[in-house]
């Protein structure tokens, strides 16, 4: 490895990432030694003056790549509000994609196929958020065995409840209110609604009340 | 019963309950999802691919992409990352659609070892001087840089990405931080 002579008189020698800054060390290998997590523990860099400043040089840009980041999102910001930009994406998904399993629903007449899609039955879990203030229902699943009729299911919500809001009595009157709207829909068999409340959401602008 | 709900906007929950309500087939959640990440993603997606039109392409792509794969997303929590990685990935497939080999010795920037204090501006934050040594950076150098700073990928998975061996990312990575580095320091 040759010291770099031009570069004495200007930046990188007092930068110090010349090989005789770094006693002996290369750039390449710091590089690494950092990705690596500074371990194993190498002593001849961790007690070489010119070694630790190149990492912390290499430490503070790593610093400011989350902030770069964040900068590089503000400067899109006006995308969120590109109603076109973002109907594009929308009018191209497939929203069909997700009927998922199809349930079947018990008849006297045996020649009668009627069935459910898992999705429908997701469509009525979610719509009975509206029947319960302040919450907002995310991800459901349908548990039991789907492929024969009259089976108990189990349905398995999580929800979002407004802060504020008594959790305990949200959570029990969103599952009232999914047991209601899927009786009055569905001839399904729900053994239970096990409703877990994930988050607690606030209004935007809403005082920090904590 | 009475609709109390009407006025609860969809956008006040948190990535677990609108992801999990999009991987379920709510086109209104993923329409939530996609205003609050298409901002990061685009910033993302042109830090990779420089300056073209493509970057709006590459995102929009990307968001079709995870409609469809949203039920197989195992932590609905974690989407922001999950959506930050097939970003990566239909940004560094662009990347080498138009260069299907990737050119490991390309000319490196002007050297900054001589870059002078003159250099300084005074009025631009150091933020907006990597933004710049980034944009000075070889294609290459630039990518490997973005995937393991800012989108934390490993050495293997960047190599991955972009067809190399780990290697090769290895060196792409030092030329580029010793190239920042330097830069930055100039600044400082």
């Amino acid at each position: 490895m040759t010291r770099d002579d031009d570069s004495s008189r200007s930046g990188a020698r007092s930068l110090g990432i010349t090989p005789d800054d770094l006693d002996g060390h290369t750039i390449e290998e710091l590089s690494a030694y950092l990705d690596a997590g500074r371990t194993p523990v190498d002593p001849s860099i961790e007690e070489s003056a010119g070694c630790q400043l190149a990492l912390q040089s290499m430490e503070r840009l790593r610093g400011l790549s989350e902030e770069l980041l964040k900068a590089d999102e503000a400067a899109e910001s006006a995308v969120a509000n590109d109603d076109r930009w973002i109907s594009r994406i929308l009018d191209s998904i497939a929203i069909d994609a997700r009927a998922g399993r199809r349930i079947p629903i018990g008849h006297e007449d045996p020649a009668a196929d009627l069935g459910i899609t898992e999705g429908a039955v997701r469509g009525i879990v979610r719509s009975a958020e509206s029947d319960v203030h302040g919450v907002i229902v995310g991800r459901c699943r349908l548990t039991g065995d789907l492929t024969v009729p009259g089976e108990p299911i189990t349905v398995v919500v999580d929800a979002s409840v407004l802060w504020g809001e008594n959790l305990p009595e949200a959570a029990s009157r969103l599952r009232a209110a999914v047991l209601e709207r899927l009786s009055a829909h569905t001839d399904l068999n729900i053994a239970a609604v096990d409703v877990t409340i994930h988050d607690i959401h606030r209004l935007p602008g809403a005082e920090d009340e904590s | 019963m009475a609709d109390e709900n009407d006025d609860l906007p969809l956008d006040v929950a948190d990535d677990r309950i609108i992801a999990g309500r999009a991987a379920d087939g709510d086109p209104e959640a993923f329409r939530v999802l996609v205003r609050r990440y298409a901002p990061l993603m685009l910033g993302y997606a042109r830090r990779i691919l420089g300056a073209t039109d493509e970057v709006d392409d590459v995102v929009q792509e990307a968001f079709i992409t995870a409609w469809q794969r949203l039920p197989e997303l195992e932590e609905p929590a974690a989407v922001r990352s999950w959506l930050m990685r097939i970003t990566s990935h239909k940004a560094i497939s662009r990347v080498r659609a138009r260069r299907p080999r990737l050119d490991v010795a390309e000319v490196e920037p002007a050297s900054p070892e001589t870059a002078t204090p003159q250099r300084i501006v005074e009025s631009r934050s150091q933020l907006e001087e990597l933004s710049a040594a980034l944009n000075e950076l070889p294609d290459a150098q630039r990518q490997c840089w973005v995937l393991r700073e800012v989108a934390g990928y490993s050495y293997d998975e960047i190599a991955e990405e972009l067809g190399v061996p780990p290697s090769t990312v290895r060196g792409l990575l030092a030329r580029a931080r010793k190239f920042l580095v330097v830069r930055m320091e100039a600044w400082r």
